[in-house]
């Protein structure tokens, strides 16, 4: 595992999360939804945290949001990100739900505020693995 | 349902306190600096080490284990250990943990400590996991935005605190300030030159909304203290420190669904908790120790262990409420983990005891009875911690 110092921001997955790395690296974000009382959940997790039901289903998140905090990071945390920094990692309120919070880099060179529009925009690193990273829903940067 | 009125309230004591040199290469490794820190804390406690029989710590694949440590007293059974993964969500845990099993009996003589080599080691500046090894399991989902730092996690909750109440960089400076002035004439303190708001505006971005003097040292070093009952206490060289209340648990991290807002203090879910273990409200505090890996949780422990309402924390650090010679609530009275060192959170505690036993010179607050000492506010891990001392 001493690669995972190396490159620190690659996911290493689990039984338990591999669908939703494998779902980024064909583009998509999936989250688990709840059949039983209709909850998302965000991270994967084994049951629902809402009602602990053992029925959660991956499904295709419309994934758009918008930006409620971010920060810009100047020091470099990882040798694979020194090539970024200053970066800003922006944390979207997900459309589907109020406490559905998730943190991404912000790949769209825009003016960053709260309320911003953004979509999913997943990289592709493996065939098994994406990051989710975000972009403007326009291009121009307009809230 | 729980009921924390049910805490041991004041039956354990803190009867000695130890340390090494705090500083930024220890030339020693982590278990020479756990022995001396453990050595020093029972002595102090006019104790031997032969009378150990609980050891506690806590880490990140950065430190020594109790078991190697009981080893090397020739310790040949341990009653009780606690040997936490995490860091300072949980620096406050082990002294509830070990006052329960003192209070029940099953031991008789704890030792907390903790020591790590945080600068000239495995530094704690970013890798959030210290010395590699066991990761949590919801790093996953973050260090993929290369979101890996506890910096950027409590840096995004602060952003957030200053777009919904107007908190400005200089309210920030101010804590920074604070902790740094109140290093000035602590010997033990890594940081002794004054800091102005000029300096502290002019420090380097490390993630925006921090700047360097936001964030708080790397250090290498140790910190022990030792538990017995308050019966047995008595009978030993130093005032009593006693655990009136703990608890520990719950925080607010962004894979933790339920939560909608960042700006509410994960202290706040254990506050009552805390102050219904102690018997005692925000208003009894007579100074405070409070978890400043970084400038925001200070204020944010302010607003959940119920000092100030959310957002009227500003106006307060502006009247010098929290000034260690004149202040209201004495708060980081050492300088703190911004300006005395980085003992993940334990610094704080040696720090309370020789403020309650008077021992604490230039520092001594006058009203140094009833201490809040606590850890990490839980935005990282998703625990927090913290315990009410009160001299006997």
């Amino acid at each position: 595992m001493s690669d995972v110092t190396a490159r620190r921001t690659i996911p290493v997955p689990d039984r338990d999360s591999a669908p939703y790395w494998a779902a980024l690296a064909a583009g998509q974000l999936v989250l688990q939804h709840c059949p039983d009382c209709g909850r998302w959940t965000w991270p994967a997790r084994p049951i629902c945290s809402g009602c602990h039901g053992d029925n959660l289903e991956w499904q295709a998140s419309g994934g758009t949001g918008e930006v409620y905090s971010w920060v810009v990071t100047h020091q470099p945390y990882a040798p694979d990100l020194a090539a970024l920094v200053p970066y800003p990692i922006v944390l979207v309120r997900l459309d589907e739900q109020e406490d559905l919070l998730i943190p991404g880099r912000l790949v769209s060179d825009v003016e960053i505020e709260q309320g911003l529009r953004v979509r999913a925009a997943p990289e592709r690193v493996t065939d098994d693995i994406g990051l989710l990273n975000w972009e403007a829903e326009d291009p121009a940067g307009q809230a | 349902m729980s009921d924390f009125k049910r805490f041991p309230r004041g039956q354990v004591a803190i009867v000695g306190i130890g340390c090494t040199e705090f500083s930024r290469d220890s030339g020693v490794g982590v278990f020479t600096l756990a022995t001396r820190a453990v050595k020093n804390a029972v002595a102090d406690a006019g104790l031997q080490p032969d009378d150990v029989d609980g050891l506690c710590t806590f880490g990140v694949n950065d430190s020594i284990a109790p078991n190697i440590l009981a080893q090397a007293f020739g310790i040949k059974s341990l009653s009780f250990y606690v040997d936490q993964f995490y860091g300072g969500s949980v620096s406050l845990s082990m002294v509830g943990q070990a006052t329960l099993a003192l209070a029940s009996g099953v031991a008789d003589c704890v030792v907390c400590y903790r020591a790590l080599n945080g600068r000239s080691g495995a530094r704690v500046n970013g890798s959030g996991a210290g010395g590699g090894g066991r990761l949590p399991w919801d790093m996953q989902f973050k260090v993929s935005a290369g979101y890996i730092a506890p910096s950027q996690e409590i840096a995004m909750a602060a952003r957030a605190h200053m777009l919904k109440y107007g908190t400005t960089s200089e309210d920030f400076g101010r804590i920074a300030i604070l902790s740094r002035t109140h290093a000035l004439d602590n010997d033990r303190a890594m940081m002794r030159t004054p800091m102005t708001m000029d300096d502290y505006l002019a420090s380097r971005w490390i993630v925006d909304p921090f700047r360097k003097f936001d964030c708080c040292l790397e250090t290498d070093g140790a910190v022990a203290f030792v538990l017995v009952r308050a019966d047995r206490a008595k009978d030993l060289p130093h005032r009593p420190v006693l655990v009136q209340g703990a608890a520990w648990g719950g925080g607010i991290t962004v894979v933790n669904n339920g939560h909608s807002d960042i700006t509410e203090s994960p202290a706040k879910p254990i506050a009552d908790r805390l102050y219904a273990s102690a018997g005692l409200g925000p208003s009894d505090m007579e100074f405070a120790e409070l978890y400043d890996c970084f400038t925001y949780n200070v204020l944010s422990q302010i607003e959940g262990y119920g000092f100030a309402d959310p957002g009227g924390v500003p106006d307060k650090l502006r009247d010098g409420a929290f000034d260690r010679a004149s202040g209201s609530l004495p708060l980081n009275t050492h300088g703190g983990l911004l300006s005395e060192g980085y003992i993940h959170g334990l610094n704080h505690v040696y720090e309370a005891v020789e403020q309650i036993r008077g021992e604490a010179g230039h520092r001594q607050v006058d009203r140094h009875d009833v201490a809040l000492v606590t850890g990490q506010l839980g935005y990282v891990s998703g625990y927090s911690s913290a315990a009410v001392l009160v001299g006997a």
